[in-house]
């Protein structure tokens, strides 16, 4: 078929000028070109953007197929001005359509140019919608495809030109374009279906092909942290595994226990371990090997005050949404104080530690009650009475009788506090400080009968959560 | 003032760089250090700085800052109200670049520290868009400028008072990105001091063609090491926050950057070094 002389003009002026200067100024990257191999027809489909799109996707054709390609272009856009219409008329020689006329008007022109062998660039969202989103594709590609089952369909994902020219922009800026090719589509089936699957395979190319750029620290709500509570063998650590496990579905959580792990969907998931997490495991180990109380006191002390600024860590650097605390540090040393000085331990002075080590009120240094615990003293000496309060509080209650139990059901090495009598009176402690925080502190407390089945225990548990989470928080 | 032995020496070392490179090649098939990637080009420009004109060669010198600043801003969260700052931040580039050309020394180093730094701010304040991560936009913006268009800056004016001296730093920081390459060394202390050896012994042998004292070339050797590991270490960091992966590099996605990055870091510290012990530009001698 012999070509008019225009056609020559056409392709010069792409080649010669639009893409250098498009290299030059705004940079091109094309992926996937080899899928242009050996193709003779083509329908390209393509997401929109921007006007710089359509010279994109000139860019990257081979150059005896620029003169035979043809975008459909918006009538009403490009013929506000002369100069404009005329150009666009002699770079692309597009299909016009009128976006207020009838839908499939330009199908007929568009069939017919297929059948002249000629090639056709379609962006099936319509309009340059908001930058950076694929809209819903209209129908029309589907038809066009379901008519031409022997032509191959290319889909083009584009990124890079809805920051480089976006709609609304006084001026373009240089920026690069990435253009990705997938392998061409031969499509059949109904023309629905071939619009869907279209979609598919664009959304497909934005997901994988989209740039992972440096973003900007997203604002979030406050971190809620829910402690839970209970006398060792009370099962809090499994019921606070089992609510991080539950909570971390919907979004991030993490759990601080024996160990500290961040759930995402429901599984754990790796991270930037930190230095205090290590020290305070070691702690640790030292406190459960403990022979005596007095020996145990010390390292169980300094494992509290860790796992306190583990807490703070936590919050600091990977801001999960939620915090599950397997025991919290300032309630388990306030209740702890039952084992040592039973006879000092009543709700007013429970009180008063707890906000004297919360940093919430501050006790003139004659204050009787460092009379009475000297430890307080120390700790305030050493600026470590600003230890956190939680947001809600949820206590397995558990007679000591059966937690005995259970422990030596675990087949464990027992801890030296971890006889019947002691956890007695350490339940008694709990239960006394729950009364206080909810009376004093304002805060929600869930006092659960623990001898239960574990299903039953964590639905109330759950439903205590949810409860806590629709209340408008306080800060 | 022609002077050959620039050129000469630069198609010497580019040919050995390649042939070592080439015969590399055979055996293993690892691309290519990222600072050897210009290398050809670097040297393509001083032989025309040295041979026909130093302004062609600073404006094209330019030109590689300008790609280095867009391949920057590619890779950012920038929001549509920066855009009135992006377009400051391009035209930063001729603004600088102007003083070098017309050896304005005392301009040229407060032209991007005093001046754009001052309008960048005010045009991002300008774009609107109640002022909503406008912190993050103006330091994404201006430490871009900083380091890819002012540090290069230094690279150009360095040319311009010798392109013996220029010749030589890019040298070094081949060389050392060659050594980390062949070298198992996968600390940084052993790369550091096999850099310092070869940089200052090769300095010292090149003094008298350089110009700079014996003194100041021993240095040197130990500049010019430790500022490549300095870029390398730093420039990985702010690649990683980019996203840009080291093993899939593109264009537009972090190749520039990466071929850039231990120039950018040497050359102002270099130059600075030297324009105090030569007394160069509006120092008195």
């Amino acid at each position: 078929m012999k070509r008019p002389a225009w056609f020559a003009a056409r392709a010069l002026t792409h080649l010669l000028i639009i893409r250098p200067a498009l290299k030059l100024i705004f940079g091109v990257n094309i992926r996937g070109r080899e899928n242009l191999d050996g193709l003779d027809r083509f329908i390209i489909v393509s997401n929109h953007n921007s006007h710089l799109d359509t010279l994109l996707l000139f860019a990257m054709l081979p150059a005896k197929q620029i003169a035979r390609t043809h975008p459909v272009a918006a009538k009403d856009y490009f013929s506000k001005s002369r100069v404009l219409f005329a150009l666009v008329q002699f770079l692309f020689r597009p299909v016009w359509v009128d976006r207020e006329g009838e839908a499939g008007q330009a199908l007929p022109e568009i069939q017919s140019l297929l059948d002249a062998g000629e090639n056709i660039i379609l962006f099936p969202e319509g309009t340059r919608g908001e930058p950076g989103e694929l809209a819903p594709f209209r129908k029309g590609i589907g038809k066009i495809a379901a008519a031409n089952p022997q032509i191959p369909v290319l889909p083009v994902f584009l990124e890079g030109p809805e920051r480089a020219l976006p709609r609304k922009a006084p001026f373009p800026l240089p920026m690069w374009n990435h253009v990705t090719l997938a392998p061409p589509q031969r499509l059949r089936g109904r023309a629905e279906d071939i619009t869907r699957s279209l979609q598919a395979t664009l959304e497909s190319l934005e997901s994988v092909t989209k740039a992972s750029r440096s973003s900007r620290p997203e604002l979030r709500g406050p971190i809620r942290v829910t402690a839970l509570l209970g006398i060792d063998g009370s099962g809090k650590s499994t019921l606070s595994r089992m609510l991080t496990e539950e909570y971390s579905k919907n979004d991030s959580a993490c759990l601080i226990s024996d160990e500290l792990v961040l759930y995402e969907a429901g599984l754990p998931r790796d991270f930037q371990p930190l230095m205090i997490e290590k020290l305070r495991r070691w702690v640790s180990t030292q406190a459960k090997q403990a022979s005596s109380l007095a020996r145990y006191k010390v390292p169980k002390l300094a494992e509290l005050l860790l796992r306190d600024r583990l807490l703070a860590e936590a919050q600091r650097w990977y801001r999960p949404r939620r915090i599950f605390m397997d025991g919290m540090p300032l309630l388990n040393l306030t209740a702890w104080s039952v084992l040592y000085k039973e006879d000092a331990f009543n709700e007013e002075t429970v009180a008063k530690v707890l906000r004297l080590l919360s940093g919430e009120s501050e006790l003139s240094r004659k204050d009787p009650i460092f009379e009475q615990f000297s430890e307080l003293g120390a700790l305030r000496k050493l600026h470590l009475d600003r230890m956190a309060l939680p947001d809600a509080v949820i206590f397995s209650d558990v007679p000591a009788a059966v937690c005995v139990e259970r422990i030596a059901s675990r087949g464990e090495a027992r801890q030296v506090h971890e006889t019947e009598e002691k956890l007695a009176r350490l339940r008694e402690g709990y239960l006394l400080l729950c009364r206080v925080l909810e009376r004093d502190f304002d805060m929600p407390v869930l006092v659960l009968d623990g001898n239960r089945p574990l299903e039953t225990v964590f639905a109330e548990a759950k439903a205590f959560e949810v409860k806590g989470e629709n209340e408008p928080a306080d800060y | 003032m022609l002077d050959p032995s620039p050129t000469i020496l630069s198609i010497v070392l580019f040919g050995a760089a390649m042939l070592v490179l080439f015969l590399d090649r055979l055996r293993s098939q690892d691309s290519l250090p990222p600072s050897l990637r210009y290398l050809g080009a670097l040297f393509g420009l001083l032989a025309l700085a040295d041979w026909f004109s130093f302004s062609i060669a600073i404006w094209i010198m330019a030109f590689f800052a300008f790609l280095a600043l867009r391949e920057y801003f590619s890779l950012l969260d920038l929001r549509l109200e920066d855009r009135w700052a992006i377009l400051g931040a391009y035209l930063a580039i001729p603004f600088m670049v102007y003083f070098i050309f017309i050896d304005w020394y005392g301009l040229f180093i407060i032209s991007i520290p005093v001046y754009v730094f001052l309008v960048i701010p005010f045009l991002a304040a300008l774009g609107g868009g109640e002022g909503k991560g406008i912190v993050y936009s103006i330091g994404a913006l201006d430490f871009g400028l900083f380091l890819f268009v002012y540090c290069m800056g230094h690279l150009g004016y360095l040319a311009f008072f010798s392109v013996r001296i220029t010749l030589l730093l890019v040298m070094a920081v081949a060389l050392c990105d060659l050594l980390c390459r062949f070298l198992p060394l996968r600390h940084p202390l052993p790369r550091f001091l096999v850099g310092a050896a070869l940089v200052g012994s090769g300095a010292w042998a090149l003094s008298s063609w350089t110009g700079i004292p014996r003194v100041h070339s021993l240095v040197l050797g130990l500049i010019i090491p430790f500022m490549v590991q300095a870029g390398h270490f730093t420039l990985r960091a702010i690649e990683s926050d980019l996203g840009v992966r080291p093993d899939a590099l593109e264009p537009g996605r972090g190749l520039v950057l990466d071929s850039l990055k231990a120039y950018l870091f040497s050359a102002p510290i270099v130059f600075h070094y030297l324009r105090w012990f030569m007394a160069w530009g509006d120092i008195p001698r």
